[in-house]
């Protein structure tokens, strides 16, 4: 139940305070400036606009809510094909009295978008058409069928258009009073389905078989939340229009998908990311002169969308390149390690520091690079850098890092050639790479299994953990400790 | 690791892999493989489920990405001897409700003789016609392959990769899910195959049944465990390595790999 | 509810539209003839190879490609008085005078083609959204960017919202379009020599490319063991979808042609199980469609290209009902039979 409040509690308050707002009278529209316009619009005192931004934040709510289930059960296209099925049935609810009747209307978007379903599995069932081009194949051909029943409509009702060429790409604007009794219910109708049914929604969406060995009613679950799929279509259709009222549904959620790994925090952020989209889509269009409102809605969702892949705090682009190159210091700094700790072993740990030339030599490269490479080091507190002997000394964290991936080096071939078998030459450059991955729990392991063996398949001497991680005399911080020139 | 004498020109050496090492979605799943596949023999690869069987296969025919070492067939890559590799792959890779007919399946193994703009003609289409004979599925020629049996789609492919001509077989587990008659029948075909010269690396999923059928046999669970001739390779102590688990550790790390990647 | 199906008079409705500006509507057919053969033909491969709604979300994407093209090409030819010309011209014929530079349209189209391709396979190979959420979210936001487009330049791209649902395939008339002429004589008007140009070229690439259309969409192992790479055929099936959406975009607008994609070539998988009588069935059921469309636009005065599908979709219905392979009727009638029979069915493929 909490969850069910966290959910609806946000969006009843928007909806009350959207409709309490005082009527004011307005005078003539004459103001062009932005600022003034941003105001009018937020400000909740104009009531054609107050129908708007009420609009889009039902419809965000219950597209991005139920958007969640369709996405994480890759349904996304289900969403398309329903919501381009729904127009036959638009125009014959408006045949019914030959008016913008949003009850009739309702019924008969939702019969044709729940017909357009049941259309896709029995042909997915019955031939060998597999399911996308069933998808593709109602969705074009109800789309046609509506076509011409909304021009046939529109050359009946002779010059007056009433309103069904909104329908295609949406104009908030156009909602009435009856329109907005209507989404409200059916929102509410979806804030409770899904908060009554969260724990089943989700294990089914998770994993039916397990659902279904569990006694739950998998397919009256899926039936529940195609009709409430239908109904959240419906009552958008007239704000975002046919052809793109799946994105409305799609894209929010999949923003929340890359921001979160829990389906109730999933759930929150799609609603929030719909209010947004829907609030900001209205209020771009407006801005123009009656433009559609449908495409801006579903570019500020897009741009929700991006802004959401590239700053994803953990799955994001930016994040993921951000962990990516530090990775990559990391991985140069050890690398850096290992060369000095080469350089010492060479003349038997004996004498102190090493020289500049030394490590160049060992690197292969230039003085400067050298030099740039023990900066770095210095700046993480893993050697220092005496600038007239132009020579480098580990600290202690520095000495024990070395030795630390020099073991790892070792030990890893050490069992790439003695447990799997592979051949001496073989193991080097797998070795490079794994000794900057392999964890302690990980080494612990391979040194006990390979009992505790000192020498690597070359010879060369596995410094262990024990000797590594051994206390040193003297604080750590302390330059005089470590491999370098004592006091 | 290979007993077997190395044959001296490279040219005759169907297969020569050095140090493969190969990632699957970013985890290395094979390990500095080292292999020396000598002519005209039968080859089994054996190992448990995950242990890369088929990402060797594919890794060999340049399916997939090498992160280290390369391949060589008869002395050369992959891409300059494509003519000479006969592949069968596993039956669920491909979709069976496709609108062709059986014939027309065999006729594919015939495309990389064929070139880019030609198409099959007589002599193509009466080689399709020996092979499909051959595995005692010519009465369905003209049959869809959306209504043959699991043994029945097996021995098409079989036809198919026979059309290829090739010297060198690479198939990926042919007798899964296949009835006896069909098992033996393509049995029958491999050792006909072999006494004409050619090779054949088969990926098989039955430990028993393995020692009966194969010349030598490949034991692989992430790296190479061994490889040999059947009677010498196929003892317990190296199957218990092979089927053991005692490589937890590589496959840790392999994930370590993975993660740390991502 | 009466007035919604007007009487049916067989004179106005069948005999009319041949006698009555039949030299106009003979090439309404056409065109509508060559559209959707062309888009079925390439639907087979679609269906095939389950790209069905990549090849929706490309259809959809072509839209600001278009409109980009376009606006650049008015904002170049824009500024000089020539082009006010041609503009005032175009009003009064009511021609789509930028439909004329096909370079632009293609070039427009191509990249719109690339740009989907790519960003769906980086949104769902570079995070966790999955391969259709990706195809949703990237044909969605390309149609809206076009939708805007189009509608805040108006003035400058000469695409408007009717065109863009169910096309314009009236304007293809000799009346609307000039017609091309080959040594004097007329051969088409310039949108059905275009649509002709593609369709013959569409052909061409389905019979010489025929072995590797058909092996990489069989079993991609085997073809990439054969030299083929697959990802190369993909983008090249993907640029080729492209063309031919944008080719069709004037006559049948952006979603009516998912229709034509799929529509002939699902009828022909229902009744054949040969990829020759697949293509054969394809070239039929396009013809009919737009014959018999013609004559329902007319009636029932809708637009044409609507009425084409919607007959398009009769003929598949027709097909699922009473294929004999796999049709609702032959499905319900094998049942009866074996309820009412002792005999166990015959068994498949023995």
């Amino acid at each position: 139940m909490p969850r069910f409040l966290k959910i609806s509690l946000p969006a009843l308050f928007l909806l009350f305070a959207a409709s309490s707002a005082h009527a004011a009278k307005i005078g003539d529209i004459t103001d062009t400036n932005v600022w003034d316009q941003m105001f009018r619009f937020f400000s909740l005192r104009d009531p054609s606009l107050r129908a708007v931004l009420l609009g889009s934040v039902l419809l965000g709510v219950s597209c991005g809510l139920l958007g969640c289930f369709i996405v994480v059960r890759k349904m996304s296209l289900m969403g398309d094909a329903l919501s381009h099925a729904v127009l036959p049935g638009v125009a014959l609810g408006f045949l019914w009295n030959m008016t913008k009747d949003p009850i009739a209307i309702f019924i008969g978007a939702t019969i044709a978008g729940l017909l357009g379903t049941m259309v896709v599995y029995a042909i997915t069932h019955t031939t060998r058409l597999k399911e996308d081009s069933a998808l593709g194949l109602v969705l074009a051909s109800f789309y046609a069928v509506g076509i011409c029943l909304l021009k046939r409509i529109e050359s009946l009702a002779g010059g007056n258009k009433s309103g069904i060429d909104k329908f295609l790409f949406g104009q908030a604007a156009a909602l009435s009073q009856d329109d907005l009794i209507l989404m409200s219910v059916i929102t509410g109708v979806v804030l409770i389905g899904v908060g009554l049914f969260y724990k089943e929604l989700l294990v089914c969406s998770f994993d039916v078989g397990f659902a279904r060995a569990c006694g739950l009613p998998t397919r009256l679950l899926h039936h529940g939340l195609m009709l409430l799929l239908a109904f959240s279509v419906v009552i958008s259709l007239q704000a975002v229009g046919v052809v793109l009222v799946s994105a409305m549904l799609i894209t929010p959620a999949a923003a929340a998908y890359l921001l979160t790994d829990r389906m109730h925090r999933m759930l929150l952020l799609a609603a929030i990311f719909g209010v947004t989209s829907g609030v900001l889509g209205a209020f771009f269009s407006f801005l123009g002169n009656s433009l559609p409102t449908g495409p801006f809605m579903v570019l500020a969702a897009s741009t929700v969308f991006g802004m959401a892949f590239l700053f994803g705090p953990r799955h994001g682009t930016l994040a993921r390149w951000w962990r990516q190159r530090s990775r990559t210091n990391r991985v140069e700094r050890e690398n850096t390690l290992k060369a000095i700790f080469h350089v010492i072993e060479a003349r038997g740990f004996k004498g102190e520091g090493v020289s500049m030339e030394e490590l160049a030599a060992r690197r292969r490269e230039t003085l400067d690079e050298a030099r740039d490479r023990v900066r770095e080091l210095k700046r993480n507190g893993l050697a220092t850098y005496d600038v007239a002997g132009e020579a480098t000394y580990l600290t202690p964290e520095g000495w024990q890092r070395a030795r630390a991936i020099v073991r790892n080096h070792r030990l890893w071939e050490l069992y790439l050639t003695s447990e799997a078998n592979i051949a001496p030459d073989h193991v080097h450059e797998d070795a490079e790479e794994i000794e900057h991955v392999l964890g302690e729990a990980v080494v612990l392991q391979l040194e006990k299994g390979l009992h505790y063996a000192t020498r690597d398949p070359h010879g060369k001497i596995i410094p262990s953990s024990a000797e590594i991680y051994q206390p040193e005399a003297g604080s750590p911080r302390d330059e005089a400790v470590g491999y370098g020139k004592r006091t | 690791m290979s007993p077997v004498a190395p044959v001296t020109d490279p040219a005759e050496r169907p297969i020569e892999v050095h140090d493969l090492t190969v990632a699957y979605h970013k985890k290395p799943v094979l390990w500095g493989i080292d292999l020396e596949i000598p002519k005209g023999k039968l080859v089994g690869i054996i190992g448990p489920n995950g242990a890369g069987k088929s990402t060797l296969i594919k890794s060999i025919m340049g399916l997939l990405p090498l992160s280290s070492g390369w391949v060589k067939i008869f002395g050369e890559p992959f891409k300059k001897n494509l003519k000479r590799v006969g592949y069968v792959p596993q039956r669920e890779s491909v979709d069976w409700d496709f609108p062709v007919s059986v014939m027309d399946v065999v006729l594919m193994g015939r495309y990389g003789k064929l070139g880019l703009f030609r198409r099959p003609g007589k002599k193509d289409r009466e080689i399709a016609r020996e092979c499909l004979e051959k595995v005692k599925m010519l009465p369905y020629a003209n049959r869809q392959i959306a209504n043959l049996s699991g043994g029945q789609q097996q021995r098409v492919f079989l036809a198919r990769a026979l059309a290829q001509e090739s010297d060198l077989y690479l198939m990926d587990e042919p007798f899964a899910g296949v009835d006896a008659a069909t098992e033996s029948a393509i049995m029958d075909i491999m050792h006909e195959l072999k006494d004409r010269g050619k090779t054949l690396i088969v990926v098989h999923h039955d430990l028993p049944t393995a020692r009966n059928y194969f010349d030598m046999l490949i034991l692989l669970n992430m790296r190479l465990v061994a490889f040999g001739p059947t009677e010498e390779v196929f003892n317990y102590e190296l199957l218990q390595k092979t089927y053991g688990g005692r490589l937890t550790i590589l496959s840790e790390v392999a994930d370590a790999v993975r993660r740390k990647e991502i | 509810m009466n007035e919604i199906i007007p009487p049916f008079n067989f004179q106005e409705v069948i005999v009319e539209p041949w006698t009555i500006l039949g030299s106009e509507h003979v090439w309404v057919v056409l065109m509508g003839f060559l559209v959707t053969a062309t888009c079925g033909s390439i639907g087979v491969y679609l269906i095939l190879r389950r790209m069905a709604l990549v090849g929706d979300a490309i259809s959809h994407s072509v839209l600001p490609g278009l409109a980009v093209a376009f606006l650049a090409a008015s904002l170049v030819a824009g500024s000089g008085a020539a082009a006010g010309g041609q503009m005032v011209e175009a009003a009064a014929t009511g021609a789509h005078h930028n439909f004329r530079n096909p370079t632009l349209m293609f070039f427009g189209a191509l990249a719109a083609g690339i740009l989907t391709t790519m960003l769906i396979e980086v949104i769902h190979k570079k995070s966790r959204v999955k391969q259709d959420a990706a195809i949703g979210i990237t044909f969605s936001s390309l149609f809206a960017i076009g939708v805007i487009l189009i509608s805040v330049f108006a003035d400058k791209v000469d695409l408007d919202a009717d065109c863009v649902l169910y096309g314009e395939i009236g304007q293809v008339a000799p009346f609307f379009s000039p017609m091309v002429e080959v040594g004097g004589v007329g051969i088409g008007t310039w949108p059905v020599v275009r649509m002709g140009t593609v369709a013959l070229l569409t052909g061409l690439v389905i019979v010489f490319f025929y072995k590797e259309l058909l092996v990489s969409s069989f079993d991609s192992g085997l073809a990439a063991s054969l030299g083929i790479n697959p990802t190369f055929v993909h983008y090249a099936l993907m640029c080729w979808l492209s063309v031919v959406v944008v080719s069709s975009f004037e006559a049948v607008g952006a979603i009516l042609v998912v229709a034509m994609l799929i529509l002939p070539g699902a009828t022909a998988s229902l009744l054949s199980h040969r990829m020759g009588s697949i293509f054969l069935i394809v070239i039929l059921h396009s013809a009919l469609s737009a014959i018999t469309g013609l004559h329902l636009g007319y009636w029932l005065n809708v637009p044409i290209a609507g009425a084409m599908v919607v007959m398009g979709v009769c003929f598949f219905t027709l097909a699922w009902m009473f294929s004999p392979s796999q049709g609702l009727l032959t499905r319900w009638l094998r049942l009866r039979v074996n309820s009412t029979s002792r005999q166990p069915a015959p068994e498949p493929g023995s």
